[in-house]
């Protein structure tokens, strides 16, 4: 039998309804379900919050900061910016 | 390029990311000191607290009605929170909680020294949320500027928190302050025995030149203030306050200088420091020993959990 | 100070409001002491939380009984002495190991659903208010707690063992919670409450399967449905016949409080 901290889980918290989750932090917990609870304790204590979501750390698939090739637009994409076109116009041109 | 000559470009790059104010999150390229530096501070850090926990904790039994026993359990569990705050930080740096805990356990790790003294009195709950959390939260407040972005998220958090307990500390001792000749005297003799101890809490002055640890600390946003510069901040905005209450400081030689409009003081023995520090405080081996049975007499239910869970797996 | 509607037996009343008071407060003071202690950090808050609820809740059954008495909470819990508390011995001994405080507050946490519950057709408005509010924060107790005793009760040798042992110590204590109170009658006859002992058979319909699911077993004998108790129940809390444990546990609590009292804190 070993003696550990348990597994770490990463949690979200929604304030309310209409906001989207925000990360808030990391626990130790022996399954999903304490996971949620402890979550409760250590993270909502005081902050207002509706919803809670808990997932392993070990199942969070991330990007790597030292590949930043991953997130890179060197091309020109103003094609994308709203900006980069005209709006629709009220008034008539009489040509 | 040589892998020396990368290597420093590397360092350049990262140096450059701090001035520019930039924060260095988990995954970044880092330079194995800054790594060492911080895993030492974070776990020093949430060490402290989960040990900070047993001076107050003691007096959760005894606590004067129903406002100030909710307010202490409330306070210590704040506490707990943020040791299980900081260890999460520490661990995006590769280390275990099993590790970090291991080496207080040990022996090996160091923590906040000012939980070396012991509580001998209600009274010290008040002087301890009030003075002790002040001196934390002006040194903590700089870390949250920390260019390491776990820790600086971690100690926001923190702050936030602490300055509920400097009010909740204040609130203590302002009706002991105000209140019969024994609560009255039982406060004073209690500032009287945390002075030294909490002005000890930003460390030794550094006239002697910074420290390596410090040099780089400093460099890399780590510590952005000297320890006197932390020290003469908590003296300069306590002092009036103390005063304020009809208690005083058990320091003859502290008063005001027009001059550089700062508060005048003496330093504390620290040739103390280097004893309690070194483990002959008068409760290193106490708070040790109790964190140690918690840490022992809970491991069947730590088992008996992970136990269950894989139980589960198995036969999911 | 507000008066209680007509036709309420008031000694009655005012004896059986003491009674939930005290026995959230010795059982909030014992859950206290673990702040600092529990077997995982993560564990130490959430079961701090669960403390001050209960501290928390006796407040609210004290400030009722200040409503009707003029008497303040501190006053009634800082300034009695041992002997005059009406909690059940239950909630008055040590906090022992982990196991005992688990299967203590569970067993306790299923007490309260039942008589809270109870209290929702209750004939005094106070009281149905009151429950309420409790039962909410209550529901998260049963859950945590529900949650550790399945799992504990049968994770490892070890947890079997500390939780049965636990369990053999604390469901003989646990009935001293349903002790039939003095001027009880007249409550149920008022439609107050409907009385301990069906409280106890509620509470033992829900307690012995959930236990049973753990791989634990209380000292009853079920047939055909029907569940009959084979051990002593420990009384005497409510008639104020405690052990020394109630005497320590009040001097700790009244320690500083007794320094200077009536004085501000």
């Amino acid at each position: 039998m070993t003696d550990t901290q348990w597994e770490t889980y990463e949690v979200f918290h929604q304030s309310k309804k209409g906001d989207p989750h925000m990360y808030v932090g990391s626990l130790h917990a022996p399954d999903p379900e304490m996971a949620l609870q402890m979550a409760r304790d250590q993270f909502a204590r005081r902050l207002k919050c509706v919803s809670l979501w808990v997932v392993r750390t070990k199942d969070i698939t991330a990007t790597d900061y030292q590949n930043d090739d991953f997130f890179a637009q060197t091309t020109d994409k103003s094609y994308r910016d709203p900006k980069a076109f005209d709006a629709p116009t009220k008034e008539l041109s009489h040509e | 390029m040589s892998a020396e000559k990368a290597n420093d470009q590397k360092l350049a790059d990262f140096e450059a990311k701090i001035n520019g104010g930039e924060k260095i999150e988990p995954g970044d390229w880092m330079p194995d000191e800054y790594r060492k530096n911080l895993i030492r501070m974070m776990s020093q850090h949430a060490h402290s607290e989960i040990v900070g926990q047993l001076p107050e904790g003691k007096w959760i039994p005894y606590a004067p009605g129903f406002r100030r026993k909710l307010t202490l359990v409330a306070k210590v569990q704040d506490e707990a929170g943020h040791g299980q705050l900081l260890y999460s930080a520490a661990e995006t740096l590769g280390v275990t909680r099993e590790q970090m805990l291991d080496e207080l356990l040990s022996g090996k790790a160091k923590y906040a020294n000012v939980f070396n003294y012991p509580t001998p009195t209600w009274a010290d709950v008040g002087v301890i949320g009030w003075l002790v959390d002040t001196a934390a939260v002006i040194n903590q407040t700089m870390l949250a500027q920390s260019s390491y972005g776990p820790y600086a998220r971690a100690m926001k958090r923190i702050c936030y928190e602490e300055s509920f307990h400097i009010k909740q500390g204040y609130d203590a001792v302002v009706a002991l302050a105000k209140g019969t000749p024994e609560q009255q005297s039982m406060v004073q003799d209690s500032i009287n025995r945390w002075w030294y101890p909490t002005l000890m809490m930003s460390g030794p002055p550094e006239s002697k030149g910074l420290s390596v640890h410090s040099q780089l600390a400093m460099r890399w946003k780590i510590k952005t203030k000297t320890n006197e510069q932390v020290r003469q901040e908590f003296v300069d905005h306590i002092v009036p306050q103390i005063r304020a209450l009809g208690m005083d400081v058990p320091d003859k030689a502290c008063r005001y200088d027009e001059k550089t409009g700062h508060w005048h003081y003496t330093q504390p023995d620290w040739e103390e420091l280097k004893r309690v520090v070194n483990g002959d405080g008068p409760c290193n081996k106490e708070r040790l020993e109790m964190r140690r049975r918690a840490h022992d007499e809970g491991r069947w239910v730590r088992e008996a959990l992970a136990a269950k869970q894989r139980a589960k797996e198995v036969t999911a | 100070m507000s008066d209680l509607p007509a036709g309420l037996p008031r000694e009655q009343l005012l004896r059986y409001i003491l009674a939930l008071a005290d026995d959230e407060l010795m059982l909030g003071h014992r859950n206290s002491e673990w702040t600092g202690h529990s077997p995982i950090l993560e564990e130490d808050i959430a079961f701090s939380n669960i403390a001050q609820d209960e501290l928390g809740h006796s407040l609210v059954w004290y400030t009722l009984y200040e409503q009707l008495t003029g008497k303040s909470p501190d006053s009634m819990a800082f300034e009695r002495g041992w002997q005059d508390f009406s909690c059940c011995r239950f909630v008055t001994y040590p906090r022992g190991d982990f196991a005992y405080t688990v299967v203590r507050q569970y067993l306790f946490d299923e007490a309260e659903y039942v008589r809270l519950s109870s209290f929702g057709r209750s004939s005094f408005p106070a009281f149905k208010d009151i429950a309420g509010k409790l039962l909410r924060e209550e529901a998260y107790h049963l859950m945590h707690l529900k949650g550790l005793v399945t799992r504990l009760g049968d994770a490892t040798d070890e947890s079997h063992r500390r939780m049965q042992a636990a369990l053999d110590a604390a469901f003989p204590q646990s009935l001293g919670i349903f002790e039939k109170l003095e001027g009880e009658d007249a409550l149920m006859a008022a439609g107050v409450f409907p009385g301990n002992e069906v409280s106890q058979r509620e509470w033992l319909q829900r307690v012995v399967p959930v236990l049973a699911s753990a791989s634990l077993k209380p000292p009853v004998n079920t047939q055909n449905g029907t569940s009959s108790i084979n051990c002593t129940p420990d009384l005497g809390g409510r008639q104020g016949k405690h052990t020394e444990h109630l005497n320590h546990l009040v001097d700790d609590l009244q320690l500083v409080y007794r320094i200077a009292p009536g004085a501000k804190w």
